[in-house]
């Protein structure tokens, strides 16, 4: 474990940028990231929603016993959500270290751990006692797989899951009972979008057993032609099954969208210039900007950068600014709160000083 | 067909909502489309939600067994933590591991429903892997046992019997733990 302070674990928090948005994973120009969580609860204690404040505490204790004493936590820190503001603990959603409902819960001893490069997060006293979570840029669940295998084995060493041999690893929720895993691979898809590619697609793969979510996760809104793709079924599947199935359906939308930005690109190159470069023109000058517009502009852009027909900002950049430019962050980037208003003006200055950098 | 918000042009969008095979139909304009789809927000995406999924296989189970009988009224409540099962057909969550145990009989229709199938097939905790092999090694030797009982080859049947035994002897020790 590192830090112990609150304060400078958020004030480091705030300066890095976690390497999952860096572009420069494979495919990394239609591909985000690929993610994997695994639902864990320990034998003996009722699931987190339903647990006693003792017995929540001990939970945790447990955890920052493991984060202590384990050589896998060794660069990781972890944080009590109780001694958060309710602007710190959104920022942490903002961040994909926390899910909305981990921030908005009420029950005590709710607590984050997540590693230097926020590539490994763990929630604790989520639904589920244990959440592990593990990021990488671009199309990689498969080393993804491997490593967050091995932090489960590690956090088994020192306790014991509710598991059964007929239903498997026991969730809160029966929608996570079996592997415990969801499998999501955040996807840019702004050619379909644009020949109206997109309903026909993710109404097909709902049916056999996949969801489409935005961006910011469960519930919100899709911004910036940006997808989220993961497994719906966790029960009598193996892990490898599971990622395998979507690797393949999210090779086939990869595929379509690669397709139609080809022919985007032989037939009317022209406008995706013209698109491309005004946005970069209103993302470099504007002084007040609202997420939405900021949202719109970045996936244009990005869908330009992506085809090779502007040389700047890189994806990473890119990548970053959209995670950036969220209200939580953005405030506690200026250090204030900040009223709408403020905040559109911040974000403008935020946008320049990365585009124009 | 004339649009149902404004009553005035031409319908030319339908939204459709399937619920528990309950199929709605909605026809509007396109003016009416597009203000009905941003209150919804159920545009660019049909918003899916797996606990109202979950609510509606819930009560749809329900009523199969009401029909069959299976359900009689008496309440189900888990013997651990004293969750009900309506209690949890409200909240779509389970209190702890031992609800898996006392509502199995109610939630291996559901959990087929949801994930088509009820038996992991997945990892196994460490933990648990001697054990879950030391279960299958039993059922396999106790196979064995029968076919050599019915080839009369007894002095191999009282060796396969007490490998049983002694199995099932560390399995108790443990369980006993």
């Amino acid at each position: 474990m590192q830090n112990k302070d609150k304060s400078i674990i958020l004030q480091n928090l705030k300066e890095s940028s976690a390497e999952w948005i860096n572009g420069q994973g494979p495919l990394s120009d239609i591909v985000i990231s690929s993610r994997i969580r695994l639902a864990r609860n320990v034998e003996g204690i009722p699931f987190s929603p339903r647990a006693e404040q003792a017995e929540l505490k001990n939970i945790f204790e447990l955890s920052r016993q493991i984060v202590e004493e384990d050589s896998l936590f060794k660069d990781s820190n972890l944080l009590l959500l109780d001694e958060l503001t309710p602007l710190e603990s959104q920022f942490l959603v903002e961040k994909h270290l926390i899910s909305i409902y981990h921030a908005q819960e009420k029950h005590p001893y709710r607590g984050c751990v997540f590693n230097q490069k926020e590539t490994l997060s763990v929630m604790v006293n989520e639904e589920d006692h244990f959440r592990i979570q593990y990021l990488l840029s671009g199309l990689q669940l498969n080393n993804i797989w491997k490593l967050i295998n091995k932090i489960d084995d590690e956090i088994e060493k020192k306790v014991t899951y509710a598991f059964s041999e007929k239903e498997g690893y026991l969730t809160s929720c029966p929608t996570n009972v079996g592997t415990g895993m969801r499998a999501s691979i955040m996807l840019h898809l702004p050619a379909l979008a644009m020949v109206n590619g997109i309903n026909d697609i993710f109404r097909a793969i709902s049916k056999i057993g996949y969801v489409v979510r935005g961006f910011y996760g469960e519930g919100t809104e899709v911004m910036g032609n940006l997808f989220q793709v993961s497994n719906q079924i966790t029960l009598g599947l193996s892990e490898e099954e599971i990622i395998d199935n979507l690797e393949k359906v999210n090779q086939q939308i990869i595929n379509k969208e690669q397709k139609v930005r080809k022919e985007l690109l032989s037939n009317s190159k022209s406008q995706l210039e013209d698109q491309a470069w005004r946005a970069y023109g209103i993302l470099s000058s504007a002084r007040i900007i609202s997420s939405a517009e900021a949202m719109e502009l970045l996936s244009k852009l990005r869908f330009g950068v992506g085809l090779g027909i502007i040389p700047h900002p890189n994806l990473g950049t890119l990548n970053k600014l959209m995670l950036l430019i969220q209200p939580a962050y953005l405030q506690m980037l200026t250090g204030k709160d900040l009223d709408h208003l403020g905040r559109d003006l911040q974000r403008a200055v935020l946008i320049r000083n990365e585009i124009n950098r | 067909m004339l649009c149902q918000i404004c009553k005035t042009k031409e319908a030319a969008i339908t939204f459709t909502k399937i619920v528990g095979g309950q199929k709605t139909e909605i026809h509007l304009c396109k003016d009416c489309a597009s203000t009905f789809s941003d209150k919804f927000s159920i545009f660019p995406l049909p918003q899916f939600d797996i606990n109202d999924l979950l609510a509606d296989l819930l009560n749809a189970i329900d009523l199969y067994h009401k029909e069959e009988g299976v359900i009689s009224g008496k309440k189900i409540e888990c013997s651990n933590c004293h969750l009900t099962y309506d209690e949890f057909k409200q909240s779509g969550k389970l209190g702890c591991s031992v609800c898996y145990h006392d509502f199995r009989e109610q939630l291996t229709p559901l959990l087929r429903r949801l994930h088509g199938n009820s038996e992991h097939l997945g990892k196994i905790p460490r933990q648990s892997k001697g054990k879950l092999n030391k279960i299958r090694k039993i059922k396999q030797l106790r196979k064995e046992l029968q076919k050599l009982v019915l080839k009369e080859e007894y002095e191999k049947a009282a060796k396969t019997r007490d490998e049983i035994l002694k199995l099932e002897g560390v399995l108790k020790k443990k369980n006993a733990k």
